[in-house]
């Protein structure tokens, strides 16, 4: 299982981490990533997404709980059974939390499987897209 | 040169994860190509391997801005080489939920056969 709280959660040495990766390639050259499943977390001016690989499973065989603060995505590959001669795709329990310091519209919270790329697609609260204030000279 | 950078600007290669399994009636090959429609994947066999190419395309559009970023756009390539026990008429390929499953039969084994003998 696996467990880690990096997203959208400020701790220190993210920026220096961030210029790290930027000039690393992207995969590492081994092909080996540190945790399953890996998580794209984007932004437009209406909705926070989260995108990440989850290839062999249904819609159904994948737990999304949205909670106060966190985005829980939770599921379990299936091992299948036979002589193994070479195994390199992981399974078992998985699990990622993605924390949320931003206040998202939590009715209208959307989630696609297509492909084993799951999306998520968290609005933005209508009251917390920033408006510009005229003000008025008297 | 000038086709050499023109691939580095292309998809970068990746190599999926793979694994081989055997089971009574042949092997089994999985592939984890997530993001890899059905009309982009493609599978040659020649003489001893068999070659899957898939591209899986940035899902993003372009107006958003990443916060984090843990896998991208790829090109997927891997070969298997192919035993000489394999079938490879029957060999079937299906792609569901982004693992490429291929069944590669044994090949049935050559009965002992008795051959008659006809008198002219």
């Amino acid at each position: 299982m696996v467990l880690d709280f990096n997203t959208l959660y400020t701790y220190p040495g993210r920026f220096e981490r961030l210029f790290e990766d930027f000039f690393k390639p992207m995969y590492g050259g081994e092909g080996r990533r540190p945790v399953f499943p890996p998580l794209n977390v984007s932004e437009d001016e209406a909705n926070y997404y989260v995108r990440s690989e989850i290839p062999g499973l249904p819609m159904d065989g994948l737990e999304l709980t949205l909670t106060e603060k966190s985005l829980v995505i939770r599921g379990e590959r299936p091992t299948e059974q036979g002589k193994y001669y070479r195994q390199e795709r992981p399974a078992g329990f998985f699990q990622r939390v993605v924390a949320l310091n931003v206040p998202v519209d939590r009715d209208s919270v959307r989630a696609t499987l297509t492909d084993g790329i799951l999306t998520v697609i968290l609005p933005k609260c209508e009251g917390c897209i920033p408006r510009k204030i005229s003000i008025d000279v008297a | 040169m000038n086709e050499n950078t023109s691939e580095t600007k292309a998809l970068p290669r990746v190599s999926p994860a793979m694994d081989i399994l055997e089971r009574d009636d042949g092997f089994y090959v999985y592939m984890d190509i997530p993001g890899v429609r059905r009309e982009d994947l493609k599978i040659d066999i020649n003489e001893t391997e068999l070659v899957v190419t898939g591209r899986a395309p940035q899902g993003a559009s372009d107006k958003e801005t990443f916060l984090e970023v843990q896998f991208g756009p790829g090109e997927y390539t891997r070969a298997v080489s192919l035993s000489d026990r394999v079938d490879r008429e029957r060999i079937k390929a299906t792609l569901t939920d982004g693992v490429l499953t291929v069944f590669l039969p044994r090949l049935e084994k050559l009965a002992p056969r008795r051959i008659p003998v006809q008198t002219a």
